[in-house]
């Protein structure tokens, strides 16, 4: 590696664009590049390392660059926590529930070894998961050769028998890339040159009437598209709760609430974790922290990758708007992220979005007014009788984007026993399948020694039906069963009560306003819990056996109740 | 399947009066499908007074005023199936609904009255921008929360919108020990009636911030505040005039959308001003004997025209199952000065009226004005004419109209200053 040409190159950049800057660095010889110092905003620090990142011979951007926006967290005290002691040993520990953590947890429950997924947050899928638009990309526009390439068209492909084992949701609609002008065909001749070299399966540029032929609400000025056929749409909760769930059946633990403190090793091998629950030894540990992965990497010494979130913002339009629209229809794109367009989830509400901005905070989940315009417009833009009045909810989530733009699935080259599964952003989850595959691969070479398959592994997942989705024969039948389904709960999504006790003890409970919603989707629709938040509440309190005060939207600190006023009796009610 | 002669949907105000009304003109064959545990809809939860000025001539709470009408339901043994969600309902007017006990219930109707009544906007789709956290409500769940369960949401709060729920849940939390920062109101204008911010604003010393909307919610699990700003005349933030406000809540009172699932769906036509099905005078809709009764066919602010409204819906499902609907001649009645809408969109002319028959006809303004006078055209004839000390958006009006004059011609009113 030649120290001076990168830092000349370094230098030049900087003077560009990003002056005035207090930066220094360390580079090794493997292409890994560290930065120290201040930069005036976090999107210059981003553009930066962005720059950098595609300089030859850099390999992996970390940056230490502090910037006024971004708020340092104090490091944790562990000494309480390492009091607690030993809690359990397993054979292999998974980091993150998110659909990459679930998705290796179950392919690793084929084998006979103790698996623990340990996750954060109150439920699995709280994190980007939750808030993907749930597209499986066909892969027209990853770079050749990247992995994203590699495990995007392999994981599209893949989905149709997971689908199939889990249960859960998919359709294989296919998605458009719309032009409106020349420009945008270059774009798209290029976009799909792009796809051959990735092997998307039956890509091909049509005309604007082939394409509203199609899909009849793409707007009458759209005069170009890239047609992939073999993309499709996924609910991503429903995937990450059928892989969860299917893992739990065939063995594997789940601990929520469970946040890792530190990576434990010794003589360069993994030993195990601490968490604020205690320490649990391993074998060996996958980190699939999403957001977080980089801080999981400097935990086990081995920080090769900085995570800088890429908020995306999404909007559900009123269920009034079903059939509108059946494919996903994008546009020509023009940053890091294409950001997505409208499309109609399985469960058949028009999706619009996602938009990309880079914010500092990981947990910056806000929704400004350029990004509701942003979605909201270019909705307007690609399609016809599409109101934006109809719009009932938005959202944000953020994508664990590296300044390599690129996932990282590899073992560490530094400690033995610990995989990086990070930089897990779009297509991430069109990828889920071939990544799990490739991290069960790698765990099991990890591990060092023979793994005996499950004589008894169930491959197979069963959602109980909802009730809304049942003929009037089958909801007969189940409310002779269980009187509680003849009661509708949530009436914009037609739940039952039964269905919201089922999923509260369910394989993994659901004990949050939430984790309820996304389990049944009670408050989802158009009026967004006003009428049901009450009763779902009730249930959970019953149900849970806790005070209607402890009930929270999402975990800990969002209850909903402050304080009793009054001890009614009325009915069933509180 | 079970045939019944009238269902009606919903048995809040609008359901309960055309209930006692169609039994009280004879018919015996009814049924009132609740979704709740009990009768009256959202008065139940609505524990102030105020209610049936008009109708009862005194101040009433909204459980009183709905207990009026259960006790007629009880004393004339209509049946009732609570806790019962119709969940299906077609243009031929079958009708499938489920609860615990009856299992799935299938009825063919001769005739139905629509009154499911209406839904509360949500912070969405005023675009109140920021995060998701636990402590942003509307009104209508709050005063849930205080009035039927006993519960507190919160110890601070923050108010948008300045219709009645709004201002009256001001009150409410005042007096339940929540401290109200402030009222806070996209339009120029009051959102409510004037006697509602006279009684539950002025005499609890809660200010009033016209032209000023909630523009982003601050906080990750729980809300810690929100920030306010000024609108211009195109109701969008001015830059500059943003104020954070530290709060624990933020209750929505942004307004009301009539719940019309079930209209869609057995392929009523709306209206896309009321957001309700377009009715004529004897309240049926563009579907042979469906008809619509109190908020489900618009946003009313006096529960005593919803009442009535119930009642007129009720003389129609009966004349309707006698077959004394002859031939009619659909007239639509058009909004002309200053009227944003009239409710029934239509006039039922008819020979068959009686000698001095009225219609009432309810109508919005589009702007505040003093002195009005209302006046109804006929082929641009005024057939009727009222006075009006005061015109708002907020209040609706009403006038009577002969109708055993009007066969044809072109309707219009207008709201003269």
């Amino acid at each position: 590696m030649d120290q001076e040409s990168v830092k000349k190159s370094i230098a030049q950049i900087l003077e560009e664009k990003f002056r005035p800057n207090n930066i220094s660095f360390t580079l090794d010889d493997d292409g890994l590049i560290c930065f120290e110092g201040s930069m005036q905003t976090w999107q210059a620090m981003v553009d930066f390392c962005h720059a950098v990142a595609k300089l030859p011979n850099i390999k992996h951007v970390v940056s230490h660059i502090k910037t006024p926006e971004k708020i340092y967290k104090e490091p944790v005290d562990k000494t309480p926590y390492l009091k607690l002691g030993i809690i359990d040993e397993v054979d292999v520990l998974i980091i993150g529930g998110g659909v990459i953590g679930c998705g290796v947890a179950r392919e690793l429950s084929k084998y006979d070894i103790n698996i623990l997924l340990v996750e954060k947050a109150s439920d699995i899928s709280e994190g980007t998961t939750k808030c993907n638009n749930g597209m499986i990309h066909s892969g027209y526009d990853t770079k050749p050769n990247s992995l994203k390439a590699k495990y995007g068209v392999k994981g599209n492909a893949m989905y149709s028998k997971w689908a199939e084992e889990l249960g859960f949701h998919f359709n294989r609609t296919g998605s458009f890339v719309c032009g409106f002008n020349q420009e945008d065909a270059d774009i798209i001749q290029g976009l799909y040159e792009n796809g051959m070299k990735n092997q998307v399966p039956g890509i091909e540029i049509i005309s604007g009437e082939r394409a509203r032929e199609i899909e009849p609400n793409i707007n009458d000025k759209v005069i170009v598209a890239l047609w992939t056929p073999t993309a499709g749409y996924v609910e991503p909760y429903e995937v990450a709760l059928a892989l969860a769930e299917n893992a739990i059946e065939n063995g594997t633990k789940i601990l929520l609430n469970t946040e890792v403190f530190d990576v434990l090793q010794e003589n360069g091998k993994v030993t195990g974790v601490l968490t604020n629950r205690g320490i649990i030894k391993t074998k060996v540990i996958i980190n699939s922290a999403g957001l977080y992965a980089d801080e999981i990497a400097r935990m086990a010494k081995d920080e090769f990758y900085t995570i800088h979130p890429r908020r995306g913002t999404l909007g559900i339009l009123d269920k009034e708007n079903k059939g509108k629209l059946h494919t996903f229809v994008g546009k020509a794109p023009s940053n890091y992220t294409k950001g997505g367009g409208p499309q109609e989830t399985p469960e058949g509400t028009l999706l619009i979005g996602p938009s990309a901005k880079e914010v500092a905070d990981k947990e910056d989940l806000g929704v400004d007014r350029d990004d509701l315009g942003f979605i909201l417009d270019k909705t307007m833009e690609l399609t016809k009788n599409i109101s934006p009045d109809s719009l009932i909810t938005f959202f944000s989530g953020n994508r664990a984007a590296t300044f390599e733009e690129d996932f990282i699935i590899e073992p560490s080259k530094k400690l033995k026993g610990f995989i990086h599964v990070a930089g897990i952003q779009s297509p991430g989850l069109a990828s889920a399948p071939a990544i799990s595959e490739e991290v069960m691969n790698l765990t099991i070479a990890e591990l060092g020694h023979e793994v005996a398959e499950k004589v008894n592994y169930n491959a197979n997942h069963v959602f109980t039906k909802p009730f809304r989705d049942c003929s009037n024969e089958e909801r007969e039948q189940l409310i002779a069963q269980n009187p509680a389904y003849g009661k509708v709960i949530c009436r914009c999504e037609t739940v039952t009560e039964a269905e919201i006790i089922n999923a509260i003890h369910g394989v993994i409970p659901a004990t949050t306003m939430d984790a309820v919603k996304r389990r049944t989707r009670a408050g989802m629709g158009r009026c967004q819990s006003g009428f049901c938040g009450a009763k779902v509440l009730d249930l959970l309190s019953k149900e849970l056996k806790i005070n209607p005060a402890e009930v929270t939207l999402k975990g800990p600190n969002s209850e909903i109740l402050t304080e009793q006023t009054r001890n009614f009796q009325r009915g069933d009610s509180l | 399947m079970r045939e019944i002669e009238l269902v009606i949907i919903g048995g809040g105000p609008a359901g309960l009066a055309a209930a006692v009304k169609a039994y009280e003109l004879g018919l015996r064959d009814i049924l009132i499908i609740e979704r709740d545990i009990e009768l009256g809809g959202i008065l139940q939860q609505c524990i102030h007074d105020g209610f049936g000025l008009h109708r009862f001539g005194k101040q009433l709470s909204g459980s009183s005023y709905a207990q009026k009408f259960i006790d007629k339901v009880e004393e004339y043994n209509i049946p009732v199936y609570c806790n019962t969600m119709v969940i299906e309902l077609t243009e031929d007017k079958k009708i499938t609904a489920v609860s615990p006990q009856e299992g799935l219930l299938h009825i063919q109707a001769k005739s139905i009255i629509l009154a499911m009544g209406c839904r509360e906007r949500t912070r969405s789709q005023v675009r109140i921008l920021g995060t998701r956290p636990a402590g942003v409500m509307t009104a209508g769940a709050v005063q849930r929360y205080i009035n039927i369960e006993g519960w507190k949401t919160g110890n601070r709060a923050v108010i948008l919108g300045s219709g009645d729920i709004g201002l009256i849940m001001a009150r409410r939390m005042t007096l339940e020990g929540i401290f109200v920062e402030g009222v806070y109101e996209v339009m120029p204008n009051l959102g409510g009636l004037r006697r509602n911010k006279a009684q539950c604003l002025d005499d609890y010393n809660i200010p009033l911030h016209l032209a000023t909307t909630v523009v982003s919610v601050h906080g990750k699990q729980r809300v810690d505040g929100v920030t306010v700003a000024k609108v211009g005349p195109d109701r969008m933030p001015i830059e500059g005039t943003e104020r954070y406000i530290p709060c624990d809540l933020l209750v929505l009172s942004v307004g009301l959308i009539p719940e019309n699932e079930l209209s869609r769906n057995a392929g009523l036509e709306l209206h896309p001003i009321t957001k309700g099905p377009i009715v004529d005078t004897t309240m049926m809709s563009s579907v042979d004997g469906i008809f619509v009764a109190g908020n489900v066919g618009a946003v009313f602010d006096l529960v005593d025209y919803v009442s009535l409204t119930g009642e007129v819906a009720a003389q129609g499902a009966l004349s309707y199952l006698r077959g004394q609907r002859t031939h009619s001649n659909s007239i639509e009645v058009i909004a002309g000065d200053n009227v944003s809408f009239i409710f029934p969109q239509n006039f039922y002319a008819t020979k068959d009226h009686k000698d001095n028959e009225k219609a009432t006809l309810y109508m919005r303004v589009k702007k505040t004005m003093k002195k009005v006078r209302l006046e109804v055209t006929c082929n641009g004839q005024i057939i009727a004419t009222k006075k009006e000390r005061f015109a708002t958006p907020p209040e609706m009006l009403s006038i009577d109209i002969p109708v055993d004059k009007i066969l044809d011609g072109q309707l219009k009113i207008n709201v003269l200053e």
